[in-house]
C-alpha cells in the first residue's frame, strides 16, 4: 500500500507528498503533461529536444547538474508519446536543493543559442545511434506510420526524420515554454525521508510564486477505426527476417486495458508462454517471439515482432501465428494459466515498488491519469478479468482488418 | 520577503555511510549462506553463486550455454514443466554467467518461496541439458550472434577485449558459429558436473523474508548436495596487443570507438582513489569527457569511462560512438583530455563537486536490500571487510588533488593504451 497526501498551490501545481522514513534519501518527480503527440506534425521530435535543453541552464542557475552533484544528487529525464517527466535523487536532507533547482526551471530557462546548437547535435547523435546505426532500429520509424494515419502517434518520440530536429528554433523553444511547462500543466511528487509539513513548506517557498500560465494543450484528431488489412514490407541490411504485427487496442483506462496486457503475457512472457513452446521450440518457425502492449494514453498498440529462422517464410511465420491467435478467439483460458499471468503481475508491481523513485513516478503518472489511487488499485484491475473478458477482448482486438503487418526483410 | 534564486540553499555533505548487519549462517561444512534483511515489501532474492566464470571453460561457450540451459530440463521435469510451475508462483528464474562466476538466481515474493524453492534447486542440481533443448538453444544462440554481429558495439567490444588480453585468455573468450556448432551434450554435462554440482561458493539471500522462509533454505541447500570449492584457478598470461585496431564497415554511420587498458585490482591500495579519478574523468554526467565531448561540442550521444573490476586482471576503458565524420575530433579531444588529467591538478571546486556526487551515489546504492547485496556479494568475493563502504566517506575526504594528479600518471599513461575503432574509414 503506498500512502500519499495531494495539494494544490495557488498556481495550480498538484504536488503529491509520499513518506517513507525507511530510506536515506528522497525522490523528486515533476511530471509535464506534454509529450511528442502535442507536437506539429511538421516539427516532430521537439518534446524531446526540448527535455535535453531542460539542463542546459535556467534563468538563475548556470548548471543544473553540476549543482545537484555539488548536494550528492542525480537526475535524469524521459520523453514519451504523452508526457516529459523529469526525476532527481538526493540525500534527504539535501532535498532543498532539488525544489530550487527544478522551480528555477519551471519558471525560466535561459535560452541560449550554443544550448540549443549544441543539444541539436547531440540529439541527432542519438538518433543515429538508436534509429540508423543499428539492424532494424528504424523498425519504429515503419511500423507507426502505417499503424496511425492521422493521430500523432504515428511518429516516434525521437521525431520523424533528422530535418526536423534540425529546424528548430529559438522561438520555438520560447513559446514552448511559456505554453507547456506551466505550473498548472505539471505534476510534482516528493517522495522518500521527508515530512509532509516540510514538503508543504519547500513546495510554497520554491515554487509558489511561478506564475500560472496560459497553457493551450494542442488539439489532434483520434484515430478513425481502421477499416482494411495494412501491409509493408522493407528491404534492408540486416541478417534475418523480422515480422511485426501491430493491432490497434484501448488506451490506457479502457476497460480492455487489462485484458490486453495479460493476453500479451499469455502469449509472450517468460518460457512458459504459449507462442515460445509452440512457435519458437516446437514448430522452430522463430529464434525470438515478442509481444508487447504500447502503454500510450490514447488508444495504443498490441504488438508482436518475432525473428524468423532461417529458411521459414514470411507466409509460414505469419499464417502459425494466426493460428495461435485464433486459439485465444475461439477457447476459454484455463483458470491455471490466468492466475499465473495475474501472479506473476502481482510479483512485477512489488518489485517495481521496491524503489522510492519507482513509486514516485508511478504516483505521477497515476495521476496525470486522472486517477492517483491507481497505484494501489492496479493489481484488482488484474485480478478483475475473467476467461471470458479474455476471449472477448482477443475476438474484437485479434482480427486483420485491425491489424498492421510489417515484413522486415534481409536484403540478399 | 521575497526569494533569492541566485544563491543556492543549503546542503549538507554526506558524513556517514551505514551498511547494515546481515548474518553469515553455516549451511554445512564451508558452506555459507549471508542473509542480510531490509526493505518493507515482502519480497526476496536468492542467489547461489558458483565457481563457473570464463576461466573454468574448457571450450569456448561451455560456461554461457551451461548457465543458461539450467532450467531446461531434469530428470522428472521438462523444460515446460519447470517453467509452468515457477511461472505459476510468479518467480523469475535467472542465471548470469559472468567473467569470474556464475549466478542462478531465484526472485520472487517471500509467501511463495516454499513453493519456488524445491523447482529452483531441482534444476540446478538435476539439469540434464535435453539433446532437444539444446539444438533448438544453439540455432537461437546463433542466430543472435549475426544480429549482434552487424552491430558495432558489439565487434568493438569484441576485438577490445582480444586485444586487451589476448586471443586465448578467458575474459577474451567470444563465441563464433563454429564454437555454437561443436558444443555437445557432453560438453555442457562436464563443465556442469565441476564447476556448478562441484562449485558452490556461497549462497546470499536478501529482502525481507520470514524466519520460516531462511530455515528452509538452509535445509534444502544443505540437501541439496553440492559440493563447495577448494581450488583456486591459475591465472593465465595476458598478452596485450597496444596501438590502433581499425576495423573497416563500409555501411556505418557512427563509428564504435573504445580506448582502454590493463588496471589494477580491486583489492590494490590505490583501487579506489582510481575509482575516484575515473568518476571525475569520464564516470558521471558531470565528468570531462561527457562535458567537452557531449556537453560542449555535441560531437556523441554519449561517452564514458569504465574501471572494470575482474579477478584476474581489471582493466580501464573510454567507450563511445560517434559520427564518422567528426571521429578524429572525437579521438583528438580523448587524448587531450588524457593528457590534461595527467599534468594539472584537478581544481578544487570540480573535485568538491565529484566526491559529494560520489557520497551522495554510495547513498543511493546502499538504499534497498537488492542494492546492498550487490555490495555484499562485492564484499565477499573480494574478501573485503565490513567497513569497506562506510569507510569510502573518509578515504574521499582525505583524497587530494595531488593524490589524483599521481593517481592519473600512474593509471593513466597512454602506454600499452590499445584503441579500438569500428567504423567508415
Amino acid at each position: 500500500m503506498i500512502t500519499y497526501q495531494k495539494f494544490q498551490l495557488d498556481n495550480g501545481l498538484t504536488v503529491i507528498h509520499h513518506y517513507d522514513n525507511s530510506t536515506q534519501i528522497c525522490a523528486l518527480n515533476l511530471l509535464y503533461k506534454v509529450g511528442s503527440r502535442n507536437e506539429d506534425p511538421e516539427k516532430t521530435g521537439f518534446a524531446h529536444l526540448f527535455e535535453h535543453l531542460m539542463f542546459g541552464g535556467s534563468k538563475n542557475v548556470s548548471e543544473f547538474d553540476t549543482e545537484l552533484q555539488m548536494a550528492g544528487g542525480e537526475s535524469n529525464a524521459f520523453t514519451s508519446n504523452d508526457i516529459t517527466n523529469y526525476y532527481v535523487t538526493l540525500p534527504a536532507n539535501n532535498i532543498e536543493t532539488g525544489f530550487w533547482l527544478d522551480s528555477d526551471r519551471m519558471l525560466s530557462l535561459d535560452f541560449n543559442q550554443k544550448s540549443l546548437d549544441v543539444q541539436k547535435n547531440v540529439v541527432i547523435e542519438e538518433f543515429k545511434e538508436r534509429y540508423l546505426n543499428q539492424p532494424y532500429g528504424d523498425v519504429w520509424l515503419k511500423i507507426l506510420p502505417l499503424a496511425y494515419k492521422t493521430h500523432p502517434y504515428n511518429w516516434p518520440t525521437i521525431g520523424k526524420k533528422i530535418e526536423h530536429i534540425e529546424a528548430a528554433d529559438l522561438d520555438q523553444v520560447q513559446s514552448f515554454f511559456f505554453n507547456y511547462y506551466a505550473p498548472n500543466n505539471a505534476i510534482l511528487v516528493i517522495a522518500g525521508n521527508i515530512t509532509f509539513e516540510d514538503c508543504q513548506r519547500l513546495a510554497n517557498k520554491w515554487f509558489g510564486d511561478i506564475p500560472k500560465r496560459d497553457t493551450i494543450i494542442r488539439k489532434y484528431e483520434q484515430e478513425p477505426t481502421q477499416l482494411e488489412p495494412r501491409k509493408e514490407d522493407v528491404y534492408n541490411d540486416v541478417p534475418l527476417d523480422m515480422l511485426v504485427k501491430a493491432y490497434h487496442m484501448g488506451g490506457r483506462l479502457d476497460p480492455d486495458y487489462y485484458a490486453c496486457d495479460l493476453l500479451s503475457d499469455i502469449l509472450g512472457s517468460g518460457k512458459s508462454a504459449r507462442f515460445y513452446n509452440r512457435l519458437v521450440k516446437e514448430k522452430r518457425l522463430f529464434s525470438e517471439l515478442d509481444t508487447y502492449i504500447s502503454g500510450d494514453v490514447d488508444p495504443g498498440l498490441f504488438l508482436i515482432e518475432g525473428k524468423l529462422i532461417k529458411g521459414v517464410t514470411f507466409e509460414q511465420a505469419e499464417a502459425a501465428i494466426m493460428e495461435e491467435l485464433d486459439f485465444l478467439k475461439s477457447h476459454h483460458i484455463e483458470e491455471n494459466e490466468l492466475t499465473k499471468v495475474i501472479n506473476k503481475t502481482e510479483t512485477n508491481i512489488l518489485f517495481g515498488d521496491i524503489s522510492v523513485l519507482n513509486r514516485a513516478m508511478k504516483l505521477a503518472f497515476a495521476e496525470f491519469l486522472g486517477d492517483s489511487e491507481l497505484v494501489n488499485t492496479e493489481i484488482d484491475h488484474y485480478l478483475s478479468v475473467t476467461p471470458e473478458t479474455l476471449l472477448e477482448t482477443a475476438k474484437s482486438m485479434f482480427n486483420e482488418s485491425n491489424c498492421s503487418t510489417l515484413y522486415y526483410h534481409a536484403k540478399k | 520577503m521575497s526569494l533569492t534564486r541566485t544563491i543556492r540553499p543549503e546542503f549538507h555533505q554526506v558524513d556517514r555511510l551505514y551498511f547494515p548487519d546481515y548474518h553469515i549462517i553455516d549451511i554445512s561444512f564451508g558452506l555459507k549462506l549471508y542473509s542480510l534483511e531490509a526493505g518493507t515489501l515482502p519480497v526476496c532474492r536468492l542467489e547461489l553463486v558458483f565457481d563457473a566464470g570464463l576461466a573454468k571453460q574448457v571450450k569456448i561457450a561451455q560456461a554461457s550455454f551451461t548457465s543458461s540451459m539450467l532450467s531446461e530440463g531434469t530428470q522428472n521435469k521438462t523444460a515446460l514443466a519447470l517453467a509452468e510451475s515457477l511461472d505459476f508462483y510468479g518467480s523469475y528464474f535467472q542465471t548470469r554467467s559472468n567473467a569470474d562466476d556464475c549466478v542462478a538466481t531465484l526472485y520472487c515474493l517471500d509467501k511463495h518461496l516454499k513453493n519456488c524453492l524445491p523447482l529452483f534447486l531441482e534444476a540446478l542440481t538435476d539439469s540434464i541439458f535435453p539433446q532437444k533443448e539444446l539444438d533448438i538453444q544453439k540455432k537461437n544462440a546463433i542466430q543472435k550472434l549475426v544480429v549482434n554481429e552487424k552491430k558495432n558495439s558489439y565487434l568493438c567490444r569484441k576485438l577490445y577485449y582480444k586485444n586487451i588480453y589476448g586471443e586465448g585468455h578467458p575474459y577474451a573468450s567470444f563465441s563464433e558459429k563454429r564454437d555454437i556448432e561443436s558444443l555437445s551434450r557432453e560438453d555442457l554435462s562436464s563443465f556442469y558436473s565441476k564447476n556448478i554440482l562441484g562449485g558452490l561458493k556461497y549462497a546470499l539471500l536478501s529482502g525481507k523474508f520470514s524466519k520460516a522462509s531462511q530455515t528452509l533454505i538452509l535445509e534444502q541447500i544443505k540437501q541439496a548436495g553440492f559440493t563447495s570449492v577448494t581450488n583456486p584457478g591459475v591465472s593465465m598470461p595476458i598478452t596485450t596487443k597496444s596501438g590502433q585496431h581499425f576495423f573497416e564497415k563500409k555501411d556505418s554511420v557512427q563509428s564504435a570507438i573504445r580506448i582502454g587498458k590493463v588496471s589494477i585490482s580491486r583489492n590494490h591500495g590505490d583501487f579506489r582513489k582510481l575509482q575516484f579519478l575515473n568518476l571525475i574523468f569520464g564516470g558521471y554526467f558531470g565528468s570531462r569527457l561527457m562535458k567537452n565531448i557531449r556537453e560542449d561540442k555535441g560531437l556523441t550521444y554519449g561517452i564514458y569511462s569504465v574501471l572494470e573490476p575482474l579477478k584476474d586482471a581489471s582493466n580501464w576503458y573510454i567507450d563511445s560512438e560517434i559520427n564518422n565524420k567528426n571521429r578524429e575530433q572525437g579521438i583528438t579531444e580523448i587524448y587531450k583530455e588524457l593528457d590534461n588529467i595527467r599534468r594539472v591538478e584537478i581544481p578544487e571546486e570540480e573535485l568538491n563537486t565529484a566526491r559529494n556526487y560520489y557520497l551522495g551515489s554510495f547513498l543511493r546504492g546502499l538504499d534497498g536490500p537488492f542494492s546492498l547485496a550487490d555490495r555484499l556479494k562485492i564484499m565477499i568475493d573480494y574478501k573485503l571487510p565490513n567497513n569497506y563502504y562506510p569507510e569510502f566517506v573518509a578515504t574521499l575526504n582525505n583524497t587530494t588533488s595531488q593524490d589524483l594528479l599521481e593517481t592519473a600518471n600512474k593509471y593513466f599513461d597512454p602506454n600499452n593504451i590499445v584503441e579500438v575503432i569500428i567504423g567508415k574509414k
